[in-house]
């Protein structure tokens, strides 16, 4: 019979961590109740899950760990309504559902071979950082090119994922520049925005793809640069969120112009986006 | 010519001058709808279009509704852009409309000093459905008045038939305690006399629900209330229904289901009526709104005359007063406090 | 498939075997005089003349409210499915039978089923009742259906003086027809001749609204100023939508009492100020505009585009019932439709 798609795979909270320095945002490490349930749910970086916390409902998130972190789920959550004042009050080892894979994720097969420039601001990095880990994978390494990474927050307490921004820019295979709009003591690294940053780097855009997540705002800009880079609209890929219920496809809530945002996107790319009427 | 033909013609020739001298930016009156016995809102904006404004039996729609968001984002504070200035708004009112707006100047929705008040004196309006349903099986494909305030409804094959008005007005008409608008800036019609100025068929229709044992009455509720569908129409139609984060909609806490459970039913529509005391002005936007046909009104013209038994005040009288749900004297009633 | 015809006089010998298969719903007069679909066995009398039901048949496939999970004490369950056997729904009209392809493109033609949706589909036999008197807010015609269409149903019954000319659509119509062989006859060449007639006379009564290329010129009139005007007056109120036999969206919430309770989906409307508010604060829909606009591109745009299909049937229930009288055909007739 075929799975019923509102039903979430059981799973429970393993381990939880507040992730910056506002103490907004906590990152859940999540594991199925049953093993056989985390092979079934497979899911390929860029697509996202939504979390089920019976009484609270539900709410889609990014899923930040790679495919090859099989024995769990990885999902950094910003406190900010019902759902997630709820999910961030949890202690290790409470139950929580999950249900997914959902979305498109980035386009992997035209990833293959090109060099990528990857571009993230604030706490959109979740899915940023399962590509990431995916593409630095010794397995996977190899079928890429070059990799830039960009990522920018307000001040450096507000960046994802330190100790592995720190290990990352130890590495030769990856190519990571860190910013943010405000330094703090200590910090030695770049002040200023995303997007000049970026157009200080002017990564080649021959042959090349990237991936850009973040405020509405930021992505705007980074956008501008990277066609004044001569990048592509079809290579400039983009994720977008919307408010969603079902997640796939059927209630109506999340489309942009004749696209669902959970089911044809969140992943779109820039040429297609300009297709769809501006209404996110 | 009918009366209301007259209105009409004065209405026009007041939308136009108060639009030629830049003395609105916006008039809100009705126009002729796509179907019989409706009219639609009109926004005018220029003294060209005023010859699409109408004044006929099925100007039902409280206009006041649309002030709220009118002067919404004049009245929206921090950000870090001025709000825009709030605009001049010309609109046509009828008593019940006219006391609705009222409170929404009360309530500081709506600055009074912003609105040009064009009040008509109204003899009742038609309930759609009733014509509709007087007409049986006939589908109408037009209407109009006659001299006599009767409605004339053409069928198939051009074949007109006359509806007595006071078979097809509706029923908050028929309680109607207040016909001319007390405040206006321009009056039209000619003065109309209640159909019920001490709100005694009102009264008489709560007591007569009254007299009946709870368990009758509760059976009663619950089947004029079986049909809601959770649609939420009777509150979007509403002008005193203007919160921007309806208590209904809440997450933080969810206070009820949004399905069509027999409780959830109740505690909307209690709650409705108790958001509402001393704030409706029993225009029946919300029976004519709901796709139902649920007659809301019941409930809320029980508190309403509460209200005005315990402190004498009936919402949308004046402007200068403010709801004793929002104020507190020390002279108030309370004999509905025991001894510890 | 043949037509066949049952006299009047058998129709509720005819019912009566439907009623051993399963529930059966009948037009029927409530105590307002209102004709609405009934459960048989509490009905008098078949009523088989009046327009159209105020709401849709819609519920019996998307009900207003649906379980979709249940919570116990920690565990999370699929609801037992409902034990209904087959319901027989007599007397729908062509329009709403046909949004029923609408919700089916929806709910079942994705990468998911929905389950429930499917189940109540697969256990519901439509018998469409052919009309013979549209009213003036009907546009069946010009948008793919009519009168007459059988599409989405299983049966298209045409009431005719003496008989009901019935003929099945689908094979669990010929089923059904099969089973009650008895009370049938073949339609003489005179009955058929006079449906047709019969469908033909309500067609020519229908007002047409051009909707051709309306996928297209709605895409060049995204920016039109007339969406600001046209959507000025929308309370908001959610009429259309809950009676609109193609609208499809919900919402989903989930209901507690301590530590039972459910996960359910709810109607709900584009046309809500909540329905795209995101938790930032930030909407992508912030006024009636871009709802009303939304609401139109959806039914005459977007569906088209990714289902080759109009998620409206000309039913007329949103012009009828909309206390401010919103009428899409005047709009669609404004943006250059």
């Amino acid at each position: 019979m075929e799975k019923n798609p509102y039903l979430p795979y059981a799973a429970h909270i393993e381990e939880a961590w507040i992730e910056n320095d506002a103490r907004d945002i906590k990152s859940f490490r999540v594991v199925f109740d049953d093993s056989a349930d985390a092979g079934a749910f497979s899911h390929v970086p860029g697509q996202f899950a939504e979390l089920s916390l019976p009484g609270m409902g539900e709410a889609p998130f990014g899923i930040a760990s790679a495919p090859t972190e099989t024995d769990h789920l990885l999902f950094s959550v910003k406190r900010a309504g019902l759902f997630t004042t709820e999910l961030h009050s949890l202690d290790p080892g409470s139950p929580i559902g999950v249900r997914g894979p959902m979305g498109r994720p980035f386009p992997w097969d035209r990833m293959a071979g090109k060099d990528l420039v990857i571009i993230g601001g604030g706490f959109a990095f979740t899915t940023l950082r399962a590509a990431i880990v995916e593409i630095l994978d010794p397995a996977n390494r190899g079928d890429f090119g070059s990799l830039l990474v960009v990522y920018g927050a307000r001040t450096p307490g507000e960046l994802l994922y330190r100790p592995e921004l720190a290990e990352w820019q130890e590495r030769d295979d990856i190519d990571l520049h860190l910013t943010v709009d405000q330094a703090d003591e200590g910090w030695t690294q770049n002040v200023g925005v995303v997007t000049s940053l970026l157009e200080s780097l002017k990564p080649a855009s021959q042959n090349a793809i990237s991936i850009v997540c973040g405020p509405p705002i930021m992505i705007k800009f980074t956008i501008v640069s990277l066609l004044n880079l001569g990048f592509d609209e079809e290579d400039i890929i983009l994720s977008l969120e919307m408010r969603m219920k079902c997640g796939i496809g059927m209630c109506g809530r999340c489309n942009i112009g004749s696209k669902y945002v959970c089911k044809d996107g969140p992943v779109f790319s820039r040429g297609e986006l300009r297709a769809l009427p501006v209404e996110y | 010519m009918t009366a209301s033909q007259e209105i009409e013609t004065r209405l026009r020739e007041t939308a136009e001058q108060l639009l030629r001298d830049k003395k609105v930016d916006v008039f809100l009156g009705y126009e002729k709808a796509s179907l019989p016995f409706r009219t639609t809102p009109l926004f005018v904006t220029s003294p060209e279009q005023v010859d699409r404004l109408a004044w006929n039996p099925f100007c039902t729609i409280n206009l006041a509704v649309y002030l709220p968001r009118l002067f919404a984002d004049s009245r929206r504070g921090g950000g870090r852009a001025e709000p825009p200035p709030p605009p001049t708004v010309g609109i046509v009112l009828k008593g019940c409309d006219l006391r609705a707006a009222t409170v929404l100047i009360q309530e500081h929705q709506v600055p009074r000093e912003k609105l040009v008040i064009v009040g008509v004196a109204c003899p009742g309006m038609v309930d759609r459905r009733k014509a509709e349903l007087a007409l049986g099986e006939h589908d109408a494909l037009g209407a109009g008045e006659d001299g006599e305030g009767n409605v004339h409804a053409v069928i198939e094959d051009g074949v007109e038939v006359k509806l007595s008005r006071e078979d097809v007005v509706a029923e908050a008409c028929l309680q109607c305690r207040t016909p001319t608008p007390s405040m206006h800036d321009v009056l039209l019609g000619s003065p109309v006399e209640a159909t019920d100025g001490d709100g005694d068929a009102g009264r008489k229709q709560t007591a007569d629900f009254e007299a009946k044992a709870p368990a009758v009455r509760w059976a009663q509720l619950r089947e004029a209330l079986a049909d809601c569908i959770r649609c939420s129409a009777c509150r979007q139609a509403c002008p005193m229904c203007y919160c921007t984060e309806c208590v209904m909609d809440q997450t933080r806490p969810r206070w009820l289901g949004a399905g069509t459970d027999g409780s959830d039913v109740m505690i909307y529509h209690l709650t409705r009526a108790f958001h509402l005391a001393g704030r409706c002005t029993e225009c029946g936007a919300c029976a004519r709104a709901c796709p139902m046909g649920i007659d809301t009104r019941l409930l809320v013209r029980k508190m309403n005359q509460e209200v005005e038994d315990l402190y004498g005040y009936r919402p949308g009288d004046a402007t200068d007063t403010t709801s004793p749900l929002s104020d507190f004297s020390m002279d108030d009633p309370q004999d509905f406090l025991t001894e510890p | 498939m043949t037509e066949k015809t049952i006299a009047h006089t058998d129709l509720d010998r005819f019912l009566d075997c439907l009623k051993e298969a399963g529930t059966v719903y009948v037009p029927a007069k409530d105590e307002a005089g209102e004709v609405r679909l009934a459960e048989a066995s509490n009905v008098e009398s078949v009523a088989l003349a009046y327009r159209n039901f105020r709401m849709s048949p819609k519920a019996f496939f998307l009900p207003q409210n649906q379980t979709l999970l249940r919570f116990n004490e920690g565990r999370v369950e699929e609801p037992a499915p409902p034990d209904q056997g087959t319901s027989f729904l007599f007397g729908v009209r062509p329009c709403d039978a046909r949004a029923l392809l609408a919700l089916d493109e929806v709910f079942l033609s994705g990468d998911d089923e929905d389950p429930y949706y499917k189940r109540l589909r697969e256990n519901t036999v439509v018998i469409a009742l052919a009309c013979e008197r549209p009213v003036a807010s009907c546009f069946c015609t010009s948008v793919g259906g009519g009168p007459g269409d059988g599409a989405g149903s299983d049966v298209l019954a045409v009431a005719l003086e003496a008989d009901l000319l019935l003929k099945a659509q689908t094979p669990r119509g010929e089923q059904l027809l099969s089973s009650v062989e008895d009370l049938l006859a073949d339609a003489a060449p005179e009955a058929i001749q006079q449906a047709e007639e019969l469908i033909r006379s309500a067609e020519d009564q229908i007002s047409p609204v051009r909707v051709d290329n309306s996928a297209e010129l709605l895409r060049e009139q995204y920016d039109s100023p007339i969406w600001e005007e046209a959507g000025l007056t929308c309370l908001g109120c959610g009429t259309c939508s809950y009676l609109c036999p193609t609208c499809h969206c919900f919402d989903i919430t989930d209901e507690m009492r301590g530590k039972t309770g459910r996960r359910v989906r709810t109607w709900d409307c584009c046309a809500y100020p909540l329905f795209t508010l995101h938790a930032s604060g930030h909407n992508p829909r912030p006024s009636a505009k871009e709802r009303w606009r939304q609401r139109i591109m959806h039914k005459f745009r977007y569906a088209v585009e990714n289902f080759e299909r109009l998620f409206c049937v000309g039913c007329g229930r949103c012009i009828r019932n909309c206390p401010v009288n919103m009428d899409l055909r005047r709009v669609l007739k404004r943006v250059g439709v």
